[in-house]
This record gives structure tokens, C-alpha cells and sequence, in this order.
């Protein structure tokens, strides 16, 4: 997935909205890596794509942060997977990231109507 | 999948992470890569394209290796300080789930094991909640730390109590107290709204609430105006407690007249509300000025005797004043008291000691007792832990192969025990947490337990942070210890034999320690079980006493004449006129009045001068009686010489006494008593001749020694203090109301109590009863804990030794055989626990001898009647576990390992 051009400025986006992507998947229930990266890019119509290198990297990383946590969990008939779920902590920074994203898409809304209109 | 691992690890080699953490990703990894995989192939893409096509996902920009580092790395940063109790929390919030699953997986033993550290710790913190209501919490008063009890000391001798003039010289001269209040107890009877009741007050200096800075709840408090000219202030505070219970809560108290004492007092004030004086078991209803004293005390006035110690002090530390400082200078003034009235002050010291206690006098008796009580339930509590310890040693055996296999993956060992430690302490705190709420039932119910003794006790006992504090901690010492050992000895593991799921040499040691363990249970409960047995005997010894009196189909009704305000002629005219009544009542066969009656913790006694030997230093002492004639024949007490008194042994005739055998024995040896003379009291009073002599009998206590012990006339020597003892000739409880309606007929407003003999024989066996009921309840709970403790090892001796009793049955050894071995090898530990516990116990019952009542300490029934106790739960808690290895199949034993 890549944003922009430049290196730097795709890293930024990326980890601002691919933190704030990956804490909604893992809301409602827990998922494994590889359901996330297979949601993220159905519902985006197949515009947006993680591949291994970088998804599991960002997932440590917020587990690490304490706001997601993985399990390993086995099923019957299946290898483990490890299971992320949001935690408490997860739970705040979400609707922070969320209402901040919102203000942020808004702006940049206004922004770009002025321009068109 | 083995190439995919391969593919990833190739790539973070150069990372050096945890081999531990390394292989999760690794795993993670791989897996999400096989999706893909598999993925691409449904779409029919063939295997070399899709194979290229995961793979070059993993080398896009090699952004897995510099992502991860950058990740990973926090982790392998240097352990700073302070970032290590991260990590321990860290580490904690991840085993508490886990802790909490596997306690979930076993819910027999989470239940067996909550259970009994419940009753274990709730036991000790109802102990230790009315430790803290006696001895920590501070009296209900503002500044409570710098307020101190004084304590008169002389000859070796404390006793909490000074003369009042003494007191005013304290208080007025010193300079360590910022004040000293002045208190005594008096008994009241107290009539309001045509009710009459009997009931206890203190008597207060003018400066008490004050000092104490104890506030009116409605009204005012007495002050210092109030304890001046003596008689001018018939004023009283009553109590919160008093106010609602005996006036409603009535909102318009103030200003209300009662009768107390036969006088008339003005209600100024209701106390703060949880207020109960300045002593903590006994609670006064009522407050009056000292100032009051005379009226209170039917006319006597003391206030100026400075021989009369009957006062109790406490004082207000000056901000600053240290109590040892505060202790040096009193004890100039008391040198300084003792220069200017040697007579009553030779020797005198003050002591200081916190507050509360009568002075320091209860302290004693009441760590004693609390004492025994926690090391009592200490013993619970401790053969809770060692059942839990034991328990858990059979699942650490269980759980051998996953600790090994942990380890080998490079758990610390540290890290294992604090996992494994988690478990235990989650444990104790469940059974903490229960055990607390048991706690306070318990509570509750020890202080609904009514004594039957005639002061007023206000145990209030509750819940408050230093309780909740010490169940807190007690569980968390409990979970630590008998959690840490199992932990020690699960973690040592040899890890080669463990993962290869052999038995390993390890085994025989623990199963020592387990040994060891059920054995110092067995004589923990032996000690108790002979405890409470002993108890039992002692109480059903007590029935068979010799009284000396029969309290069967007896009733007593008292009152006191003299706190009513009669004077001494009216009083006897009341006491002749009842009497003759009681008589005529249906249903009466022999009636009469004393001053008291046995048995009596606080029988009066007196000193006794012989006719014909010399006074000696140490005159012999005697307790005595008055009663009416026909005294001996409602008691039922043989008249064994002699006559008993008349209506003619009155004031006019000569002084008379009937003495017991032992005053015959003892003063009179080898001689015919009757026609004797004595004197009672004082050698300058006249002498006494004795007319009659009744056998010996109990007195103060069901455990005394033969005592002298004299009755004399009440017609001869009054007391307003009186007893009517009625004999009924069928049922005496019927009789009471209607000898109450008799008092009530001749003055409505005499505060009355009664009873039958039985109910007063209640009292004298309370500490035997009390006694009993906690080491029998708490010997029964420890003779559970061992079966449960003794079944659970021999289920799991029996589960390890499968294979060995399949070998055994297959060489043709019969089911019997294989049950006597089981059978053999627990009980063999329940002997030596029962030898070693034997000893104990006779050792440690030395010391209850004085609840015996001669019951021997080494009885040899209780330990005949434990021993087959213990005995036979033992062996049913071997037999269930012999049965399983009974039928062991030896076919499907020898296949099994």
C-alpha cells in the first residue's frame, strides 16, 4: 500500500490510518492477521492492501503498546492462530483516533469543496 | 509450511530475538503465508506462480526485517530499574486469566480449596475483628491518641481506681495533661413512663464531655457548672443508644423529669451519637454530675474522703507531651501526695496506659484470652494451608510435563514459581473474601450472644479498614505460603525424565514432605479434639458438682431498696410485708430473702476474729450471707447441727450466725461449734455466736476449693439489697409472675429482675461453655480438613502406584491385600501423627485445668474417645481411595504407563 510518492510522508499516513483501520476491525470481535489483511482489502474494494511485512510489524507494535492483545487459539481441525482482540486501553485510543480521523476527513471535505466550487 | 518457516527465518536471523518469541512469529507468519497460499491456488493460479507470488509479499522493500527490529527491540532493551516492576505487573495481568482458567479446570479442588481457607481465615478475622474492637480501635472522642488511662500502683499492685481529692489535687497541679476527667460507675434504677429498669450510669466531672470533646446530639452536655455545689445539679445526659431505644427517639427529651435512685433528675442532653463513655465493653446509659454523687449513692458522700478510691481517671496529653514524660511527672506529684497525707498515699505511683481496659486492669484477661482464641484459629487456619500445600503438591506431580516443557522453552524458573504462586494467592483471596463475610456472621453472632452478667456490654463489633486490612494480608500470606513450597518443588524438576513422562526420583521426596504434612495435621487436630473433648467432660462434670444447693424448681426476684431511697426502718418494714406475702402465694412451699445468693462471682467476703486466738496480720477471711429463717430450706442446704435462725433472731436478740463445715472444720477443730462465738468485720464489733452449722457448698465459682462461709440474720444486720428465694412445689418459672405482682402492689416504681436458679447457674459455667463451643467447633472443622486432606493423598498415592498394584494383582495379590496395603500405609501416618499430637495435647491441656472443674487433664475417656474419632475418620478417608485400587484392572494398569 502506498499513499504518496514520497516514502516518508506514506509512513506517516500509514501508521496514523492503518493503526486507526486495524483497532475497528478488532472492535467487535477478535480476528487473526491474516482475516484483518483480507477484510481491509474487501471492504476497500481492493484499494487498500497489506501484505505480511508490514502488517504483522504494526500489530506487535499496538500489542506491544497495549491496545490489542493476541492469544493463540486452536479449533478443531485447524492449526493455532493467533487472535487479536481490542483491549480496554485499545478501546480509548480507537474513539480518539476515530473522532480525530472524522475531523480530519471533514476538514480536508471543506477544503476540497471550496476548491471544486 | 516448512518452507515458508524457512523463508522467514532466513530473514530474521540477524535479529536475535527471544527463541521463544522468534518461534511464535515464525509460526504466525507461516500461517498467514499458507492462507495466502492456499488462497491464490483456489483461484487457479498454478503452484510456481502462487508460490512466487506469496513470497515476493514477504521481500516487499524488506520491510519485515526493519519494521520487526524496530518492534521487536523494545524488548531486548537493558532492564532499567523501575522498568522491572513493569514487567512483574505485566507479567501478573497475564497470569491471573490463566490462573483463574486452570482453577476453572478444576472445580472440585477450586471448591474444596475456597472452602476451607474461608473458614480458615474467616475464622481469624472474626477473632481479629473483636481484638480490634477491644484493643485498636480508639474510644469514639476527638484526639483519641493523646487521651491515657491513670493507674494507681502500690506494693506491687495496680488497680485503676484514686479518691476524689486525690484526683483534684492531680488535675489541678500538673502540667503533662492539658485536663484529667473523673468517672465512676453506679448503678441506677431508672423510672420513666411507668416502667421500671435497673441499669447502669457514670457519674462524670464537670469537665468529661468537654475534654473528651464529645458533643450533645440534642441538648447540651454537662459542664462545669453543673459539678459544683454538691446536691444543686439533679441534671443527666443520656446516651444515643438509651435515647432510642428507652424513650422512642422521643424528639421533645429535653427538659423531661425521671425518677432514678428515687430522686428526680432533668433530662439536659442526648450524647453524640456511638458515644458510649470512656471504658469500651461496658456502656453507660446515663451521665450525671459527680456532683450527684451523695444523692445517687443513697446519702453517702465520699468526694471529700481521700481513703476512698473508687474513681476512675483519665487524662488529655498536652500537645507535645510524651506519655513517658507525662508518667515521670505525675509520679512527683503522687511522691508529693504521699509527703503531705502519708496515711492514705504511703507508696502510691501512677502508671499511664491507653484507655479503655478499667485502666489497664482488663488487659491482661483479654490478651489472654484473645490470645488463646488466635493461636486457636491460627492452628485452623495453618491445617488449611497444609491441606491446600498437600493438594497442591499432587497437582504439581500432575502438571510436571508442562512445567518441564515450559522450562525447556526457556521459562525462568523465577518466572514459573510467580505463575504458580498466582494460582495460590488468586485462591486466598476467593477464600478471603468468603471468609470475610463469614467473618462478620460470626461476629455478629458471638455479639448477639447475651452474658448473663449485670453490666452493661457493648461489644460493637464491625467492619472497618484495619479488618478488612488483616483479611487482606492473612490471605495473601496464606496463598504465599502454602502455595510458595508446592511451587519450589514443582519448578525442580528433572526436565529430561519429566518430558519423557517418567517417574522421577523427585517423587519419592515429595511424597516424604506429603507424608510429613498429613502427619503434623493428624496432630494438630488430636490437640484440638482433645481440647473441645476435654470441655465436654468438664461441663458434663459440672452437672454432677455438689452445689450444696438445689437450684431445681427455684426462683429468685431482686431488687435493691436502698438505691430506691428507702431508709434502713422502711426498707425492713417493705422486706416483712413482701415476705409474708410471697409466703401466702399458691404454689409456694418455702420462701425467704437474702442479701445475695451463690453461686456469685462477686460474693462478699469479710475478715473473721475467733473468740480466744490473737489477731494475726493476715486475718483468715470468710464469705458471708444474711438471710431470712427458711432460707436454708428454699435453697434446699442441709441443716447438718444445730437450729436454724427465727422471726425472734432480730435487732433485740443476741448476734447469731450459721457457719458451713468448713468454717466449723477450720476454726473449731476437733471441737462442737454450736455455742462458739466470732466476730465478723472488725474486732471491736460484737461477737457472734453460732447456732447452726450447713454443709459446705459452691459460692464464687464451680471450680473453688472448700470455703469458710457464714449466714447471719438479715433481720439482724439489714441490707437493702435483697433476694427473695422462693422453693415452688411444682413449677417455679409459673411462680415468678406473680411474685413480681406482689413487689409491684407495695411500690409500682422498684425496678425488679428474676429468674430461676438454673438460668443463675448459666453464668459460672459460661467460660467452660465458651470454651468448649470454640475448641469443639474448631477441633471438628480441623478433623475435616485432615479427612480431606488425608483422602486427597491417598487418592493420588493410589493413582501414582497403579502400575505397581496392576504388577501386584497380576502376580496374585487379591483385592484385600491391595486395600490392607492402602489402608495400611495412611493409617501408619495417622498414628504417628496421633502419638506425636498426644503428647502435644498433654502438654498443652496443663494449662486449661482451671476450666477442668477436676476433670483430669489427662482424662483418659477424651483421649480414648478422640483417638477412635480421628481413628475412625481416617479410616474411611483411606478406604474410599483402597476401594479404587482394589478394582484396578491389572491388564489395563500394565498397558497404561
Amino acid at each position: 500500500m502506498q499513499y504518496t510518492n514520497s516514502p516518508m510522508l506514506d509512513r506517516e499516513l500509514k501508521k496514523g490510518s492503518a493503526e486507526l483501520l486495524i483497532l475497528s476491525l478488532v472492535e467487535v470481535r477478535a480476528r487473526h492477521g491474516y482475516e484483518i489483511s483480507k477484510l481491509i482489502e474487501a471492504r476497500s474494494d481492493g484499494v487498500l492492501r497489506f501484505n505480511v511485512a508490514s502488517l504483522y510489524p504494526l500489530l506487535y507494535r499496538l500489542e506491544k503498546r497495549g491496545w490489542i492483545q493476541g492469544r493463540w487459539v486452536e479449533k478443531a481441525g485447524q492449526r493455532r492462530r493467533r487472535y487479536y482482540k481490542l483491549t480496554r486501553d485499545g478501546k480509548k485510543v480507537l474513539a480518539a483516533q476515530r473522532s480525530g480521523w472524522e475531523e480530519f476527513v471533514a476538514a480536508i471535505n471543506r477544503i476540497t469543496k471550496i476548491e471544486t466550487a | 509450511m516448512t518452507s515458508w518457516k524457512e523463508e522467514i527465518r532466513n530473514r530474521l536471523v540477524d535479529l536475535k530475538l527471544d527463541p521463544v518469541r522468534e518461534t511464535e512469529i515464525i509460526e504466525e507468519l507461516a500461517q498467514h503465508l499458507e492462507d495466502r497460499y492456499a488462497e491464490l491456488l483456489s483461484t487457479g493460479m498454478a503452484h510456481p506462480q502462487a508460490f512466487r507470488a506469496v513470497l515476493s509479499e514477504l521481500r516487499d522493500r524488506n520491510i519485515l526485517a526493519t519494521e520487526l527490529a524496530r518492534v521487536e527491540s523494545q524488548a531486548s532493551e537493558p532492564v532499567v530499574p523501575g522498568a522491572r516492576r513493569k514487567n512483574m505487573f505485566r507479567d501478573l495481568l497475564q497470569d491471573l486469566p490463566y490462573a483463574s482458567r486452570m482453577l476453572r479446570k478444576n472445580p472440585g479442588f477450586t471448591v474444596v480449596a475456597v472452602l476451607s481457607l474461608a473458614l480458615g481465615i474467616g475464622a481469624n478475622t472474626a477473632i481479629f475483628s473483636m481484638i480490634n474492637t477491644v484493643l485498636l480501635r480508639p474510644l469514639p472522642v476527638s484526639k483519641p491518641e493523646q487521651l491515657v488511662a491513670l493507674n494507681n500502683t502500690a506494693d506491687n499492685r495496680t488497680f485503676p481506681s484514686f479518691s476524689y481529692p486525690n484526683y483534684k489535687d492531680l488535675r489541678d497541679r500538673n502540667d503533662a495533661f492539658s485536663d484529667l476527667i473523673a468517672y465512676r460507675f453506679t448503678p441506677l434504677s431508672l423510672s420513666h413512663d411507668g416502667i421500671n429498669e435497673r441499669l447502669w450510669g457514670f457519674e462524670v466531672s464537670g469537665n468529661y464531655f468537654e475534654t473528651l470533646g464529645v458533643n450533645a446530639a440534642l441538648g447540651r452536655v454537662i459542664s462545669l457548672e453543673d459539678d459544683g455545689a454538691p446536691g444543686a445539679s439533679p441534671f443527666t445526659v443520656v446516651s444515643y443508644k438509651c435515647w432510642q431505644q428507652r424513650f422512642g427517639g422521643d424528639p421533645a427529651i429535653i427538659g423531661r423529669d425521671v425518677i432514678v435512685n428515687g430522686r428526680s433528675f432533668t433530662i439536659i442532653g442526648v450524647a453524640a451519637r456511638g458515644f458510649n463513655g470512656t471504658e469500651i465493653v461496658a456502656a453507660p446509659e446515663l451521665w450525671f454530675p459527680l456532683s450527684m454523687q451523695a444523692q445517687l449513692e443513697s446519702g453517702r458522700s465520699w468526694l471529700d474522703a481521700r481513703a476512698v478510691e473508687n474513681i476512675f481517671v483519665q487524662g488529655r496529653l498536652k500537645p507535645g507531651v510524651g506519655a513517658r514524660q507525662a508518667q515521670a511527672a505525675m509520679n512527683e506529684l503522687a511522691a508529693q501526695l504521699e509527703r503531705e497525707y502519708p496515711d492514705e498515699n504511703e507508696g502510691k505511683r501512677i502508671t499511664l496506659s491507653p484507655p479503655g481496659l478499667i485502666g489497664n486492669s482488663m488487659r491482661g484477661p483479654v490478651l489472654g484470652f484473645a490470645g488463646l482464641l488466635m493461636v486457636i484459629v491460627g492452628l485452623v487456619l495453618l491445617l488449611a494451608c497444609i491441606n491446600l500445600a498437600n493438594l497442591l503438591l499432587a497437582r504439581a506431580a500432575e502438571r510436571r510435563r508442562e512445567i518441564a516443557v515450559r522450562l525447556a522453552l526457556g521459562a525462568s524458573r523465577s518466572r514459573l514459581i510467580r505463575q504458580l504462586l498466582t494460582e495460590s494467592v488468586l485462591l486466598a483471596l476467593i477464600g478471603g473474601a468468603l471468609g470475610l463475610v463469614l467473618a462478620l456472621r460470626l461476629a455478629a453472632l458471638v455479639v448477639a450472644v447475651k452474658v448473663p452478667v449485670d453490666v452493661p456490654l457493648a461489644l460493637n463489633v464491625a467492619i472497618d479498614t484495619r479488618v478488612f486490612l488483616f483479611a487482606l494480608l492473612i490471605s495473601l500470606a496464606t496463598g504465599v505460603l502454602f502455595g510458595l513450597l508446592p511451587a519450589w518443588q514443582a519448578t525442580k524438576t528433572d526436565l529430561v525424565s519429566a518430558l519423557k513422562d517418567e517417574p522421577s526420583f523427585g517423587g519419592y521426596r515429595r511424597s516424604w514432605l506429603k507424608n510429613s504434612l498429613i502427619v503434623l495435621q493428624v496432630a494438630l487436630s488430636l490437640v484440638l479434639l482433645v481440647g473441645g473433648g476435654l470441655m465436654l467432660r468438664a461441663l458434663q462434670q459440672a452437672q454432677t458438682v455438689h452445689l450444696g444447693f438445689n437450684p431445681d424448681r427455684a426462683v429468685e426476684v431482686s431488687f435493691d431498696l436502698r438505691l430506691q431511697g428507702y431508709e434502713d426502718a422502711r426498707g425492713r418494714e417493705f422486706q416483712k410485708h413482701l415476705l409474708e406475702r410471697v409466703r401466702a402465694l399458691p404454689g409456694v412451699q418455702f420462701a425467704s430473702l437474702a442479701d445475695s445468693a451463690p453461686v456469685d462471682l462477686h460474693f462478699s467476703r469479710d475478715k473473721v476474729f475467733i473468740e480466744g486466738q490473737p489477731p494475726q496480720r493476715n486475718m483468715p477471711v470468710a464469705m458471708f450471707n444474711r438471710a431470712t429463717p427458711g432460707y436454708f430450706q428454699a435453697m434446699d442446704t442441709r441443716l447438718i447441727q444445730g437450729r436454724d435462725f427465727t422471726e425472734q433472731d432480730d435487732q433485740n436478740a443476741a448476734p447469731v450466725a450459721i457457719v458451713n463445715e468448713t468454717f466449723a472444720r477450720r476454726f473449731y477443730p476437733g471441737e462442737d461449734p454450736i455455742g462458739k462465738s466470732f466476730r465478723m468485720g472488725s474486732a471491736e464489733l460484737p461477737k457472734r455466736l453460732v447456732i447452726g452449722v450447713v454443709e459446705d457448698g459452691k459460692y464464687a465459682g464451680l471450680n473453688e476449693d472448700p470455703k469458710p462461709y457464714v449466714v447471719r440474720p438479715l433481720w439482724q444486720s439489714y441490707s437493702g439489697s435483697t433476694i427473695v428465694i422462693v422453693r415452688a412445689a411444682a413449677d417455679a418459672q409459673k411462680l415468678i409472675a406473680s411474685i413480681r405482682d406482689e413487689v409491684r402492689q407495695l411500690d409500682p416504681n422498684l425496678p425488679v429482675a428474676s429468674r430461676t436458679l438454673t438460668e443463675r447457674m448459666s453464668l459460672p459455667l459460661l467460660p467452660a461453655r465458651i470454651a468448649a463451643w470454640v475448641l469443639g467447633v474448631f477441633g471438628m472443622l480441623a478433623l475435616a480438613l485432615v479427612a480431606i486432606g488425608l483422602y486427597g493423598v491417598m487418592s493420588y498415592a493410589v493413582s501414582k502406584r497403579t502400575r505397581e498394584i496392576g504388577i501386584r494383582m497380576a502376580l496374585g495379590a487379591q483385592s484385600a491385600d491391595v486395600m490392607r496395603l492402602v489402608i495400611g500405609q495412611g493409617l501408619t501416618l495417622v498414628l504417628i501423627g496421633m502419638g506425636i499430637g498426644l503428647v502435644a495435647a498433654i502438654a498443652l491441656t496443663q494449662s486449661m485445668k482451671a476450666l477442668l472443674f477436676g476433670v483430669s487433664a489427662t482424662d483418659p475417656l477424651t483421649y480414648i474417645g478422640v483417638g477412635l474419632l480421628l481413628a475412625g475418620v481416617a479410616l474411611l478417608a483411606c478406604y474410599l481411595p483402597s476401594r479404587r485400587a482394589a478394582k484396578v484392572d491389572p491388564m489395563i494398569a500394565l498397558r497404561y504407563e
